[in-house]
């Protein structure tokens, strides 16, 4: 039995009517077969045009419904939700886009009409075929992963877990922790990051719901929003964390020194080690690059004085399977490498540092114990020039955005430095000053102003040694003069860049990145918290540079993403998802190539697809040769019978 | 030179220990000098393989319609198929390969080269001949091709009589094969583009104009879509005698069929059937040059294969047939794809 199609075309007040004639429209369809009723009304969206419709479909006993609006971005689900409180399948009510697709676009009333005209009639022969269609249901798993164990992950696992989801924490390093455990003082405040940090680091680690995989990296993870599966590698520590009593004899017997990676190489460190005093978990760590076998016969020092036994040579690495429904990725940033600073010779002159470097100078925990000294000859640098976007706002050379954060920590460190060494002189050379936080403008004003911190306005052409000093050649525009500076230590304001491991990480939560290798959010405004996959939210600075206090709106911003998704007993997928026509397959596989989803898989040699992960694109019915795949409600025939009113009758 | 003897022998063996169902192959013709195919069964057939210039068929063909005889068996005989392969025939089973219609343990390949000749075109023959009966056709010396015409010996120079795909072609030896017969020698024609170019050189309308005389001619007997490999689809959105209805098919589904084009011979229906055969071909098109060759109406099919074969090897850097492993040109993307054409 041929459908009863109701016909509701909306004026958006002159957004449409002014372009298009929609009185003509509606009389039109209604004279169009099988239209049942077609009207017009001002505003569609607004209560009684809604009630209109729903009127209708009760008393005209509608069984189809073709609104011609605005893009069904905007208002598809407004119009099938009240499709649906009329007790019509809301999979029969479909838009027609006559104003982003018609009026918009166009000057002549006349053919505006006639395509508006058009651009229905087709909707409507597109209906008529249109199944009534179920919301696929799918079930979900109240767990949530977060990779990266820094400032972000924390936060997100504490909100998570105090907000009853099970956690699974996963960071790659021995601790957790990330940067933000190595830096001296937060501005613009100056509060201890560790104090800050450390009573975070413990209620994370000793939280019930929280299970923390340190020294783990995750290596696989499939499935879908609701239902992922994750496959995380455990490296193996060789020490039995819960027989360590950190006694520090194996450190102190270990004969090999590598560079401290926490310490960023100012000092030094054993095969065996402990990353720093509060790490967590509270354990020594032996590392195999650098350990020369885990033999008994190679070395074995370490196992020789253990009195508890907690060294293990014949750990293995281990895969662990964990099923979570949402995914946070927090894996925060690494510092824009050195190789690519060569005319500021840094790695090339030992007193030539970068920003995390100097956090480390100035920690109470660090190499000098909180005396800043020139890694070189232990002197204390009576001249200090701090380098801003070093590395950033370059698009020629090197990254062409703001890493945000370096105008601040420059003012801290040069006002820190003040307070160390008080008849030194500082410089600092900017493009701009970025102080747009909360008290930002004040501290910045302040190292100005109380600190007598020089600020120069200009970039530095050159760095270079010179008789024991380092000679920077740099230009102050304001002043319009060229300035040589001989210097005892120069501070780099690195760029950030993302996380050396993210790009791989992206492609196995297939999940975007933007230009710069930041991980993608759905929506600069509106969902930046979001990425364009399912069920797989960011924190932090992966996804682009930020200061704490943003980093910690985010991670928990990223949560409440998470519960919302977690605290639904069921979750509802579109059912417009392919379809398969066995009959027609060859299993030629192209589908599975195309698919972006990965929803589309050969079973005995036909394609075979996931409903769950479909997202009713529609590529792979645009690929396949023989025309055996096809989205539901936008079939073949559909599409065809479509083409035949916009070309002028085919069938 | 290839040694027939040698592809005999090999086929003998593989039928005698039953290795293979069977040797597709060519054995003379009934009449005059040409080759057919022909699926050998019995070991003691071998014997009438051969291998001259009139070898012209794309055995691959032989491969698809086997496939599918056996999908409608209940109880197939499972053991591989040999097949004699020219160069172009083994491009034909790397896209077959590529599209997982087959499997390589269900082929073994006997692998031929045309060396530095190729396959004649009949036509071509018939016209020096001025209509007389050639009795023999054999490859001669330097790529020479001997025809013998009342016990008389004619030597042309391949050049006069080769199918134009030979002449354009540059893989003269199987690039896929189990076994291999002749040598490698490494072929470069001056001009394989030669003919799409001189036509991009006309004006849009004196294209237009041509390709109207070319389709007016179509009678759509569907022997181009016939004789392709390539075209193994169960069903054809050109045809629509040929939708695959099963018992399972519902009253429905049957009514949604699409009409996509008349059977009768429009110039306007034309036009679709070949230019969605060519768009389908796209990148799986080894230009074995069969469509044309068979056409009644002598109609330039290849010539649209070969514009696209162009454009996939310019814009792509991609050749159809060539590696059985990589995907499908039209199933890729990479993100330096030419998109110029996105204004």
């Amino acid at each position: 039995m041929r459908k009863k199609i109701g016909v509701f075309v909306c004026h958006c007040g002159i957004n449409i009517a002014g372009t298009v004639d929609v009185k003509t429209v509606a009389k039109e369809l209604s004279q169009y077969p099988g239209i049942e009723y077609a009207v017009d009304y001002v505003y569609m969206c607004s209560d009684p045009g809604q009630n209109m419709i729903i009127e209708k479909i009760m008393e005209k006993k509608l069984d189809g419904v073709v609104v011609a609006c605005c893009s069904p971005n905007l208002h598809e689900s407004t119009f099938r939700r009240a499709a649906q409180s009329a007790g019509l399948n809301p999979f029969e009510c479909e838009i027609a886009n006559i104003r982003e697709q018609c009026s918009w676009v166009h000057k002549d009333k006349e053919k505006a009409t006639e395509k508006a005209i058009k651009i229905t009639e087709g909707v409507v022969e597109k209906i008529r075929w249109n199944e009534r269609l179920q919301p696929i249901k799918v079930p979900v798993t109240k767990r949530a992963l977060i990779i990266g164990g820094g400032i972000a992950g924390i936060q997100t696992a504490l909100d998570l877990a105090n907000s009853d989801i099970e956690v699974v924490l996963v960071e790659k390093n021995p601790s957790i922790g990330g940067h933000m455990i190595q830096l001296s003082e937060t501005f613009p405040t100056l509060d201890c990051s560790q104090c800050i940090l450390t009573p975070k680091m413990v209620e994370v680690s000793k939280h019930p719901k929280v299970k923390l995989y340190t020294y783990s990296e995750v290596q696989e993870v499939s499935g879908y929003v609701g239902n992922f599966q994750a496959k995380i590698l455990q490296k193996p520590r060789y020490v039995d964390p819960d027989k360590c009593t950190l006694c520090d004899e194996c450190s102190q017997v270990c004969p090999v020194v590598v560079p401290n990676e926490f310490d960023l190489g100012l000092t030094g460190r054993k095969a065996v080690y402990i990353p720093f005093p509060q790490a967590i978990p509270a354990t020594y760590t032996l590392d195999i690059e650098a350990c020369p076998g885990v033999l008994p016969i190679a070395c074995g020092k370490c196992w020789d004085v253990c009195e508890p036994k907690a060294i293990n040579f014949d750990m293995q690495p281990e895969v662990i399977e964990e099923k979570v429904g949402a995914v946070v990725v927090a894996t925060g940033y690494d510092l824009y490498d050195k190789k690519n600073m060569a005319e500021y010779g840094y790695g090339k002159y030992p007193d030539v540092l970068d920003g995390l470097q100097f956090e480390r100078l100035l920690s109470a925990s660090g190499p000098t114990r909180g005396k800043i000294l020139r890694p070189s000859d232990h002197m204390e640098p009576k001249e200090i020039v701090f380098i801003q976007c070093a590395g950033s706002r370059d698009p020629e050379l090197h990254n062409k955005y703001c890493s945000r954060i370096c105008c601040m920590y420059t003012a801290k460190h040069a006002k820190l430095y003040k307070h160390h060494v008080h008849d030194g002189q500082a410089y600092v050379f900017y493009i701009d000053i970025r102080a747009g936080g909360k008290g930002y403008e004040e501290f910045v004003n302040r190292s100005m102003e109380e600190e007598g911190v020089l600020y120069l306005r200009g970039k530095v052409s050159k760095v270079f040694e010179e008789n024991g000093k380092l000679v920077v050649w740099g230009v102050d525009t304001l002043a319009g003069q060229d300035i040589e500076i001989r210097a005892d230590m120069v501070v780099l304001a690195m760029a950030i860049r993302p996380s050396s491991g993210a790009e791989k990480l992206a492609k196995l939560l297939k999940v975007a990145q933007d230009s710069d290798g930041f991980f993608a959010e759905a929506h600069p405004k509106l969902r930046p918290v979001e990425s364009l996959t399912a069920g797989v939210f960011l924190a932090g600075v992966a996804q682009a540079p930020k200061d704490i206090p943003d980093t910690v709106s985010q991670a928990g911003g990223a949560a409440i993403k998470v519960v919302s998704i977690l605290s639904q007993p069921e979750l509802l997928h579109s059912p417009l998802v392919a379809r398969v026509n066995k009959s027609l397959c060859t299993g030629c596989g192209m589908c599975v190539e195309v698919c972006p989803f990965s929803a589309i898989s050969l079973h005995e040699d036909k394609a075979e697809v996931n409903e769950v992960l479909c997202e009713g694109c529609g590529t792979c019915a645009a690929t396949c040769l023989r025309a055996a795949i096809e989205v539901k409600n936008l079939t073949h025939l559909q599409i065809y019978d479509m083409l035949g009113v916009y070309l002028g009758g085919l069938r | 030179m290839v040694k027939i003897s040698d592809v005999r022998q090999e086929a003998k063996r593989l039928l005698e220990k039953g290795k293979v169902r069977g040797v597709v192959g060519y054995v003379p013709g009934t009449r005059g000098g040409w080759a057919i195919p022909y699926l050998i069964q019995e070991a003691e057939r071998a014997e009438q393989l051969v291998w001259d210039p009139t070898c012209v068929h794309n055995l691959a063909l032989f491969v698809v319609e086997e496939k599918k005889e056996q999908a409608k068996q209940k109880e197939p005989d499972k053991r591989p198929l040999a097949v004699m392969v020219k160069g172009c025939d083994s491009r034909a089973i790397n896209v077959l390969l590529q599209e997982k219609f087959i499997n390589r343990e269900e082929v073994v390949l006997l692998g031929v080269s045309c060396e530095n000749s190729g396959v004649v075109d009949r036509r071509k023959i018939t016209h020096l001949l001025h209509g007389q009966q050639a009795g023999e056709i054999r490859f001669g010396d330097n790529g020479n091709i001997v025809v013998v015409v009342n016990s008389e010996r004619r030597i042309f120079d391949p050049q006069e009589v080769l199918a134009d795909r030979c002449l354009e072609c540059q893989y003269n030896f199987p690039v896929v094969f189990d076994y291999f017969y002749g040598e490698k020698i490494k072929k470069t024609p001056p001009a394989p583009y030669a003919q799409v170019e001189k036509l991009e050189s006309f004006s849009l309308e004196k294209r237009r104009q041509f390709w109207e005389e070319e389709m007016a001619r179509c009678l759509r007997c569907y022997a181009c879509r016939s004789v392709c490999p390539m075209c193994y689809c169960a069903e054809c959105v050109v045809d629509p005698i040929s939708f695959a209805v099963e018992p399972t098919t519902t009253a429905e589904e049957k009514a949604k069929k699409i009409k996509w084009i008349e059977k009768s011979p429009l110039l306007s229906e034309n036009f679709v059937y070949h230019l969605v055969r060519a768009i389908h071909l796209a990148g799986r098109c080894v230009d074995c040059g069969e469509c044309e060759r068979v056409c009644p109406e002598g109609i330039s099919i290849r010539l649209l294969n070969k514009k696209l074969e162009r454009e996939a090897l310019r814009l792509f850097n991609y050749v159809a047939g060539t590696d059985s492993q990589a995907p499908s040109l039209l199933s890729t993307f990479q993100e330096t794809d030419p998109e110029d054409f996105i204004w």
